[in-house]
């Protein structure tokens, strides 16, 4: 019978297609697969929806404001924020003793004395934490600050360069409300004072300081672009909220208490055209805080002055700290989560199911290089997850922005570059997740189980952080080692060590940066791929 | 096989037979079981409910300390206990598999034909899986709360400075640990209930683990008040851990067994449901 | 093209238990080989080995030549059926073939004449779960055959297939042998392939027993016997030796000669007066072949069976 000869063999059906490598083949097989079953393209939009529900229902919500004694809701209860030179929204609260400087000049000064009181006590009586003490009671407050200023104008938002001495953060010289170089460390006291110089030339500023007002150090050199030939110069303090957090399990608790702080200068010497003959106060921004009124001011003894001012010079960032009912674009997102569960189920189940049927087996034999099947897998999911995201994020950020609006939130702005990043890196973060999925279903095989670590290895860091099961160190290394540190893509507004704020991811904040956070993500991915690469090798189908 | 029938209500004492109609037969409670122990899988997952529970609830312990002379406002037993969190998604793969891998195997038909009663089948399979997660949730709580009591009292959280005794002879941890563990074997009845609902393992425990930790991580998002109040008092999570509480009770938005009650609604309602639709659809 | 598929001294263990030892054959183009053995012998081993999915820890297995892994679009050299169940029960059956189609770089047209080919038109948009084993198998098929093949490989095709599907798959497998293509189909039946099969590897305890046509098995198979019907067993048998045959009583008025014709059987006992209903003759079966060949290679032998033991005591009581 081996001797039988057969008749011609038949053509083949298709002809080899020229020109089309195996892999494109085997992507599109696997789209084909992903989009022929109904249950997973339902799980996707399921993911979209309760992503756009939670963000935008849940998100934000205003209760409402107090305008002139009358209860307010909705637009009415938009607070005016100032807008700093670099489009951010800011915080710009001090009290200015200054004259007007003409051309270039300088001011130089000696601060002997930094001090903040507490001006009430708000925040509920809980019995966690308890009060913060009673108004007048000294404290340290890190960033409270004193010392001298140019400003373009005693408008909220204008240029300004600063040098000045900080509660517990040394003498430091700042500018246009993000800038920050540190300058001499240490506490300022009578017996311990600081220098401060201010010279303006054109449009460039730069900070000194010294500990003997003989030997001085060049603190910083900055350019204020623009700014007006006659400008404002003198000696200012302000002093934040005084917050504090009572992390207990279950939540936190917070006790904030606006505070006043009072520089003690002297020896003040300017040099330059300074067409004013006296020096006036003012309080710029008038006083942020609720509290007793008027409670900004300035002494003068000759050359010595006290100045007295609160409130604060920085960027304004989210969270119990700020005193104006803000929103962040990126509160919009918080859905992310209940959809990310919904397409973690679905790239599991892409994975799971071949194996759970036998379908791997035909899958393999129609596509033998098991490499490009992971990659065409990881792929198909990765892309159909993040379009999908993508459509959701842009959803939730229309909708949420609009409603924020309406219900009188002041939505923080972001840059075009850093929205762009919240908007596609969200979706991309999504995507990268979906492939985890895959991965570790590859590892695992197994539905359940792959779907619960999936979850639980995203969500679980987050809730321990943020339901604050570990002291706030541990949950941060948690969020940082976890593939959930990818959420740190979504941060809009960036946190500044010098503002006193409280950057909890509660409050949309990480502890890494985004692209670090998102890098964190990436290598969870690449590990896991990397595994289920070389186990989808060796094992048998 | 005549012979064979006529012997068999002797075997059973306690059962009247095959015509008592509603009578729950504890034949079908001996083939889940039978069912239930002749694989490895239930096993391991309950051993790995007590391990990992244990395991985290140390990790918190020994990560939190308080220091001489600070005030730390730390409710000790419900840190103790911090392992549920983990415990819970174990023991929801373990119910949901009791119902998906069958559905999965096609095994579901057999058992539908040995058993046509079908919610008698689910109510054999929520007895049998109550008991292994409440024996495993015994373990696990005692575990966890023994590891608090040696780890706790050397990292400062002593009785001297007002810190509750953490052993369960001494009463105040009686209640937090009796309701952990009926929080495990509650959470098992919900994810059971779903199973039977859904039936796919995939969806099934997708939508379990969104019920059990979506709702704790959006309240912390969440700035309307009204909203918060509503997610903590309401969804099974946040409301059945309340039980753990043992400090700021009057704070609390809803009280301990209340919020078991309200976690032990959604067992009953997902349960209810699931014998429906179970015995509604095509096997 | 032309695909022959060689396995050469596959060995495969797992665990403790061995799987292939020393697997060794050839399935010529033009003709149906088919691949028989009882559960367990390793015949769904061997062909997840030649489809690169298991990898054999000794030996080789070669499509046209080739690794099954390192080919261009496998399935036009191998199409193959392991498993109809392996289907996502939510996909429909065209679509099922789509992506397979797409995996192979051929288009939907394709995919419709294969669905016509194994007559599913009315079904192909149907959800593929909601299909019966032979709908399934039929689907399978249409799978195998999708990028033409030179070689097609079939495990129990058979299976679940009822009388009708069992005729249409016999004529198909033999117009695709006719066609050129080397066809292996398994089975655990003999009595499946009979009719179909041109050639036999006959397999138990992870190798080959036999490697032959399916002439030259019957030939080798144990010689004819001659069936006698009879109310006087004892007289029939002494007849019958002292006409030079062996008689084997197999019943109560039955008995097994050999060594005589059934002519001569017949004639002896008219000469001896022994009554007799019936004279037989019985050629060996192809299944008796194998029964006889496989004997020491099933793996799992039932306990004989005896209905006393159903029922009443050992079963029931505890």
């Amino acid at each position: 019978m081996t001797a039988t000869q057969a008749p011609a063999p038949p053509t083949p059906a298709v002809a080899e297609p020229a020109g089309n490598d195996g892999f494109g083949r085997i992507l599109r097989a696997e789209w084909t697969k992903f989009h022929t079953v109904r249950g997973w393209l339902i799980g996707l939009l399921v993911g979209a929806v309760l992503m756009v529900f939670l963000g935008v229902f849940l998100a934000n919500a205003q209760i409402g404001c107090q305008n002139n004694g009358v209860q307010e809701t909705g637009p009415a209860c938009l607070p005016k924020v100032p807008i700093g030179p670099g489009g951010e929204a800011v915080q710009d609260n001090y009290y200015f003793v200054r004259r007007s400087l003409t051309g270039d000049g300088s001011i130089t000064a000696r601060l002997t004395g930094l001090a903040t009181r507490l001006q009430g006590n708000s925040g509920p009586a809980h019995p966690v934490g308890g009060p913060l003490g009673p108004a007048g009671q000294r404290v340290t407050l890190p960033w409270s600050k004193g010392g001298i200023m140019i400003t373009a104008s005693t408008k909220q938002g204008a240029a300004y360069a600063a040098m000045l001495a900080t509660g517990s953060n040394g003498v430091r010289m700042q500018y246009n409300y993000t800038g920050d170089i540190a300058g001499l460390p240490g506490q300022v006291s009578a017996a311990a004072p600081r220098w401060l110089r201010l010279v303006r030339s054109g449009d460039t500023v730069t900070g000194y300081d010294s500990i003997n007002g003989r030997v001085w150090i060049t603190v910083g050199t900055v350019t204020l672009s623009q700014l007006p030939r006659t400008i404002q110069i003198g000696l200012f303090a302000t002093s934040p909220t005084f917050v504090r957090v009572s992390n207990f399990f279950g939540g936190a608790n917070i006790n904030a208490s606006p505070t006043t702080t009072t520089a003690v200068i002297n020896d003040v010497r300017l040099t330059g055209s300074t067409p004013l003959a006296s020096w006036t106060g003012i309080d710029v921004g008038g006083s942020s805080q609720p509290g007793p009124p008027d409670i900004g001011g300035y002494h003068q003894a000759g050359g010595a002055f006290t100045v007295t001012g609160a409130g604060d010079i920085a960027p304004l960032e989210p969270g119990p700290g700020s005193n104006v009912p803000t929103a962040t674009i990126s509160q919009n997102l918080l859905g992310a989560f209940a959809a990310l569960i919904a397409f973690v189920v679905v790239a599991c189940t892409f994975m799971t199911s071949e194996y759970r049927r036998g379908l791997i087996r035909t899958t393999l034999a129609a596509a033998p290089r098991r490499g490009q099947v992971l990659a065409a897998k990881a792929i198909v999911t990765g892309l159909a997850t993040f379009a999908v995201g993508l459509v959701a994020v842009l959803f939730c950020l229309t909708l949420g922005v609009a409603k924020d609006r309406r219900e009188g939130l002041f939505v923080l702005p972001v840059s075009p570059l850093a929205e762009v990043r919240v908007i596609v890196g969200t979706a991309a973060m999504l995507g990268l997740m979906a492939v985890l999925a895959v991965c570790i279903a590859a590892i695992l095989r197994r539905s359940a189980i792959t779907i619960t670590f999936g979850i639980v290895a995203i969500v679980l860091p987050f809730l321990f952080s943020v339901i604050g099961v570990f002291p706030a160190s541990v949950g941060d290394w948690l969020l940082r080692l976890a593939p959930a540190a990818g959420f740190a893509i979504q941060q809009s507004i960036p946190h500044y060590a010098q503002v006193a704020s409280i950057s909890a991811p509660g409050g949309g904040y990480y502890p890494l940066s985004p692209w670090a956070g998102f890098a964190v993500l990436l290598v969870w991915v690449a590990a896991a791929y990397v595994l289920a690469l070389v186990l989808l090798r060796r094992r048998d189908a | 096989m005549s012979h064979a029938a006529a012997t068999r209500p002797a075997r059973l004492p306690g059962t009247r037979g095959r015509e008592g109609g509603l009578s729950f037969g504890l034949d079908v409670l001996r083939a889940e079981w039978t069912k239930l122990r002749t694989v490895s899988g239930p096993a391991w997952l309950l051993i790995a409910t007590v391990a990992l529970t244990i395991a985290v609830s140390a990790a918190a312990a020994a990560a939190t300390s308080c220091p001489a002379r600070t005030v730390c406002p730390v409710d000790t037993i419900k840190l103790s206990l911090t392992g549920i969190q983990l415990g819970q998604a174990v023991v929801a793969i373990l119910a949901v598999l009791m119902i998906s891998n069958e559905y999965s195997t096609g095994l579901i038909k057999l058992t539908f034909a040995a058993e046509p009663r079908r919610w008698a089948v689910l109510a054999a399979k929520a007895l049998l899986l109550t008991a292994g997660v409440l024996v495993a949730g015994v373990l696990a709580v005692g575990g966890s709360v023994l590891a608090g009591h040696l780890i706790l009292a050397s990292h400062g959280f002593t009785t001297a400075r007002g810190f509750p005794d953490l052993s369960l002879t001494s009463g105040v941890a009686v209640r937090p640990a009796v309701g952990s563990v009926l929080y495990l074997a509650l959470i098992a009845l919900l994810s059971l209930g779903v199973a039977a609902i859904i039936r796919d393992s995939g969806a099934a425990i997708g939508i379990v683990l969104g019920l059990l930790y979506l709702s704790p991580i959006v309240v912390n998002f969440v700035s309307s008040t009204t909203w918060q109040h509503r997610i903590d008092r309401y969804t099974p999570t946040s409301a059945g851990l309340a039980i753990q509480a043992t400090k700021g009770l009057k704070h609390l938005p809803i009280s301990p067994w209340g919020g078991l009650g309200v976690l032990a609604l959604w067992a009953a309602a997902a349960l209810l449901a699931g014998a429906v639709t179970l015995s509604l659809r095509d096997a | 093209m032309q695909a022959r598929i060689e396995c050469e001294g596959l060995r495969k263990r797992f665990g403790t238990a061995l799987a292939l030892d020393g697997m060794s054959f050839t399935v010529q183009p033009g003709q149906v080989t088919g691949f028989v053995g009882p559960n367990g012998a390793g015949k769904s081993t061997t062909m997840r080995v030649i489809l690169g999915l298991d990898s054999p820890d000794e030996g080789t297995a070669l499509v046209g030549g080739k690794r099954y892994a390192t080919l261009r679009q496998p399935m036009r050299y191998l199409g193959s059926l392991l498993d109809a169940g392996a289907l996502q029960p939510s996909r429909s059956a065209r679509n099922h073939l789509l992506w397979l189609a797409h995996s192979q770089g051929l288009g939907k047209q394709r995919v419709d004449e294969v669905i016509s080919q194994a007559g599913l038109e009315s079904v192909a948009r149907r959800r593929a779960g909601g299909f019966s084993l032979g709908m399934r198998q039929r689907l399978g098929i249409a799978a195998a055959m999708l990028a033409d093949p030179a070689a097609i490989m079939l495990d129990e095709p058979f299976n679940g297939m009822d009388p009708e599907g069992i005729v249409w798959m016999r004529g198909f497998l033999k117009s695709l042998a006719a066609q050129g293509r080397a066809v292996l189909v398994s089975s655990h039946l003999m009595s499946e392939l009979q009719d179909t099969a041109d050639h036999l590897v006959v397999v138990g305890r992870g190798k080959v027993i036999a490697d032959t046509t399916l002439a030259d098995l019957l030939a080798k198979a144990s010689g004819a016997s001659v069936v006698v019907r009879t109310g006087a067993v004892a007289d029939a048998a002494a007849v019958v030796e002292r006409a030079g045959g062996t008689a084997a009583v197999t019943g109560a008025d039955s008995l097994s000669i050999s060594g005589l014709a059934a002519a001569d059987v017949a004639a002896a006992l008219s000469g001896g007066g022994v009554p007799f209903t019936e004279v037989s003759a019985h050629r060996a079966t192809l299944e008796q072949a194998y029964l006889e060949l496989t004997k020491d290679a099933v793996e799992y032998r039932p306990a004989q069976y005896r209905p006393a033991e159903f029922g009443a005591d050992s079963e029931v009581t505890r």
